[in-house]
C-alpha cells in the first residue's frame, strides 16, 4: 500500500537561497511525525507546500495519490479544503466569530454547515463551556484547541500542526500534546514542526532538517506513553 | 454518530445561507468604526441625490407652471392677407373655451387700434383684464390693476406712452379714432419691458367700440402648461378646432422654457453623479484601511480552503447592505431635505416620491460596491506570507 504522503527531491528556492534541497521521505497513513530543526532550516517551507500554500520548485509531493506539485491556486485551495487540517502556532482564529463559528467556518468552505457537529468537535477537546466565546475571551491553551477542533472538523486526510505549542505556557501546552496524542491514537495522520523535544519524543518518527536538507531521520527510543 | 461526507467547490450540498449571513453580521459589527464612516459617506450622498431627484420632479412641474405667468407661448391669429390687419371674430374665444383644455391657463383677446390722443398717435389694445392680469402677472404696476370687468371707462397705461401722454395714476386720458371720441381716468401705469410699455390698455368692447369693430378681435394670446410636446398637443388641438385662423406657439418662449428646463436637470444630475463619486471616495477611503486590517482574516480563510470568489462574496454583500443601508437613510433624510430646498427656493411643497426610493437605493448601492474596489486586493492574498505575520 503506497504511502499517504510522498515526497520526491523537493526543491524550494527563493532567489538564490535553497530553502529546501532535494529533500525525500515519506509518509505513511496513521503516522505521527516531527519535523525539527533549527530556523532557517526548511521546516516552515516544508509545512507551506504539504499544506498546499506554496508551489515546490522542484521535486514533487504526493498526497493520498495526488500530485500537487502542480496545482493551480484553484486547486490548491480545493486540496485544502478536503485534504488538510491546519493548526498554526498563533491559532489564528477569525476575532469575531464565536468559538463554535470558528469550527464552522472550515465546515463552510468545506460544504456545508452544521453547527451540532461544530460543537461537538469542541466539546471533544474540552471546550463544551466556551462554545459562544470569541478569541478575544479564550486563554492560549482555549485558543489552540478550537484550532484543533477546526482542523479536524472536516476530517482532513494530513493535519498539519506548526509549532503547536509555541505559544503556550506548560499546562496548556500539555493539554494540546494530549489531544495530539489522542489523535494519533485515533489513527490520524499528524505532521507538526517543532523546536520542542518533548514532542518530537512523541512522534513516531522525527525527521530533522539542516541548511533545507534532511540531516536525518530518527525514531525515538524513549517510551511514548 | 455518522458524519456526513463532504466535498470542496462543486459539493453537492449547498452551503448555508445562514452561516454567510451569520458571517457578514459579524464582519458589519467586527468593523463598526470604518463601516460608520462609510455608512456616513453613503447616506449623505444618498440624502442629497434623494433630494434632488424629488425636487426636480416637483420642481419642473412648478417652474412650468411659473413659466405661464411670464407670457403667452401661443398665439391664434389670422392669417396675414397682405394689406389691412386681418381681424378674427370675437366668438373665437368660446371656441376656445368649449375645448375644456385644463393646459389652457389663460387666453387673452387683444383688439389694437390707431388712435390719437390730441396730436400724439397711441396703440390702444382691448383686451380683457383678468385674463391679462393671469398671463402677466410679473408686470409692474404703479396705481392700481383695473379690477371691475364692467368699468368701461378705466385704462392701464405702458410707462412710455404714459411718459409720451403725461400720464400718472389717477389722470384723464382721451383717445380718438376716426370720428369716435373716448374719455378715460388711468388706474395704473405698467412696466413690461416689452412693446406693451408703448400701448394703452383698455377693455375690448371699449376698444371695438372706437374702432367701429364690434365683434372683432387682432389675435388671441393664450398660456399653455406643460413641455414643449405638450404644448405642440394643445397647439394641434386648437388648430383643428379653430379653422381659418393660425395657431402658432412662440418658438423662442417654448425654446427658452425647455433650455432652462434641460438646464436645470443637467444640473441636477451632473450634481448627482458628483455628490456618488465624492460618496464613493468617502467609502474607498474606509474600504483601503479596512482591507489591510482584513487582509490576515482573508489568508486565514484562503488557508482553511475558502475560494476567492466566495470570501469575495462576503465582503461585496457587506458594501451592498452597507449601500442598501445608507440607501434608505439617505432616501428619508432626502425627502425632509428636497420639503426645505423646496420651500426656500422654488416656492413650492415637494411631496417625497415613491419612484425616487428605488433610484435612490440602486445609485448609493453602486457607489457602495465601487468604493469597495481596494476590497478585490484582497484576493491576491497569499495565506503563506499572511500567516508567518510578512
Amino acid at each position: 500500500m503506497a504511502p499517504l504522503v510522498q515526497v520526491e527531491n523537493l526543491e524550494k528556492r527563493f532567489g538564490e537561497v535553497r530553502a529546501l534541497d532535494r529533500v525525500s521521505f515519506d509518509i505513511e497513513a496513521g503516522e505521527w511525525i516531527a519535523i525539527m530543526g533549527p530556523s532557517g532550516s526548511g521546516k516552515t517551507s516544508l509545512i507551506n507546500i504539504l499544506g498546499g500554500l506554496d508551489h515546490p520548485t522542484g521535486g514533487r509531493v504526493v498526497v493520498n495519490g495526488q500530485d500537487i506539485s502542480n496545482l493551480s491556486e484553484r486547486e490548491l485551495t480545493r486540496y485544502r479544503c478536503e485534504k488538510i487540517g491546519f493548526v498554526f502556532q498563533q491559532f489564528h482564529l477569525v476575532p469575531y466569530l464565536t468559538a463554535v463559528e470558528n469550527v464552522m467556518l472550515a465546515q463552510y468552505f468545506h460544504s456545508i454547515t452544521d453547527e451540532k457537529e461544530a460543537a461537538d468537535a469542541l466539546r471533544r477537546v474540552g471546550l463544551g463551556d466556551r462554545l459562544d466565546h470569541v478569541p478575544a475571551q479564550l486563554s492560549g491553551g482555549e485558543q489552540q484547541r478550537v484550532a484543533i477542533a477546526r482542523a479536524l472538523i472536516n476530517h482532513p486526510k494530513l493535519i498539519l500542526a506548526d509549532e503547536p505549542t509555541g505559544n503556550l505556557d506548560e499546562a496548556n501546552e500539555a493539554v494540546i500534546l494530549e489531544l495530539l496524542r489522542e489523535l494519533h491514537a485515533a489513527g490520524h495522520t499528524i505532521l507538526v514542526v517543532t523546536h520542542s523535544q518533548a514532542i518530537g519524543n512523541l512522534a513516531d518518527r522525527r525527521v530533522e532538517l539542516e541548511h533545507g536538507r534532511l540531516a536525518r531521520i530518527h525514531v525515538p527510543s524513549v517510551a511514548k506513553d | 454518530m455518522p458524519i456526513p461526507l463532504r466535498f470542496c467547490g462543486e459539493s453537492e450540498f449547498v452551503p448555508t445561507r445562514s452561516m454567510f449571513l451569520r458571517i457578514l453580521w459579524k464582519l458589519l459589527g467586527a468593523s463598526r468604526g470604518r463601516l460608520a464612516v462609510a455608512l456616513i459617506a453613503l447616506t449623505s450622498g444618498a440624502a442629497v441625490c434623494s433630494a434632488l431627484l424629488n425636487v426636480n420632479l416637483d420642481a419642473e412641474k412648478k417652474l412650468t407652471q411659473e413659466f405661464r405667468t411670464f407670457g403667452a407661448n401661443v398665439v391664434i391669429a389670422p392669417p396675414s392677407t397682405g394689406g389691412d390687419a386681418a381681424l378674427a371674430d370675437a366668438s373665437v374665444m368660446d371656441r376656445i373655451a368649449a375645448l375644456h383644455n385644463s393646459r389652457i391657463i389663460a387666453a387673452t383677446p387683444y383688439l389694437y387700434v390707431a388712435a390719437n390722443s390730441g396730436k400724439q398717435p397711441v396703440i390702444l389694445a382691448g383686451t380683457w383684464f383678468d385674463q391679462l392680469a393671469k398671463m402677466n402677472s410679473w408686470w409692474k404696476v404703479e396705481g392700481v390693476w383695473v379690477s371691475s370687468g364692467d368699468d368701461q371707462a378705466e385704462c392701464l397705461a405702458g410707462v412710455a406712452a404714459a411718459r409720451q401722454l403725461g400720464l400718472a395714476p389717477g389722470s384723464r386720458v382721451e383717445l380718438r379714432s376716426g370720428d369716435q371720441n373716448i374719455s378715460m381716468t388711468v388706474a395704473g401705469i405698467v412696466t413690461t419691458g416689452g412693446a406693451e410699455d408703448s400701448q394703452i390698455f383698455t377693455r375690448l368692447e371699449l376698444a371695438q367700440r372706437l374702432a367701429g369693430l364690434s365683434g372683432k378681435v387682432s389675435l388671441v394670446q393664450l398660456s399653455v402648461s406643460g413641455t414643449a410636446p405638450e404644448i405642440e398637443a394643445v397647439t394641434s388641438q386648437l388648430a383643428g378646432a379653430l379653422t381659418g385662423l393660425e395657431v402658432r406657439p412662440v418658438r423662442q418662449i417654448a425654446a427658452a422654457e425647455g433650455s432652462i428646463l434641460g438646464r436645470i436637470r443637467g444640473l441636477i444630475f451632473w450634481t448627482i453623479a458628483l455628490i456618488l463619486v465624492l460618496s464613493m471616495l468617502g467609502v474607498l477611503a474606509s474600504m483601503a484601511a479596512l482591507a489591510m486590517e482584513r487582509s490576515r482574516d482573508v489568508g486565514l480563510m484562503k488557508a482553511l480552503g475558502g475560494p476567492v470568489s466566495r470570501i469575495m462574496r462576503l465582503f461585496l454583500a457587506e458594501a451592498g447592505a452597507l449601500g442598501v443601508l445608507g440607501g434608505t437613510i439617505g432616501f428619508f433624510a432626502g425627502a425632509l431635505l428636497a420639503r426645505w430646498i423646496g420651500g426656500r427656493v422654488f416656492g413650492v411643497e415637494v411631496s417625497p416620491r415613491l419612484i425616487v426610493f428605488p433610484v435612490t437605493v440602486a445609485l448609493t448601492v453602486l457607489a457602495a460596491l465601487g468604493g469597495a474596489l481596494p476590497l478585490r486586493l484582497l484576493g491576491r492574498v497569499r495565506p503563506a506570507e499572511i500567516l508567518r505575520g510578512e
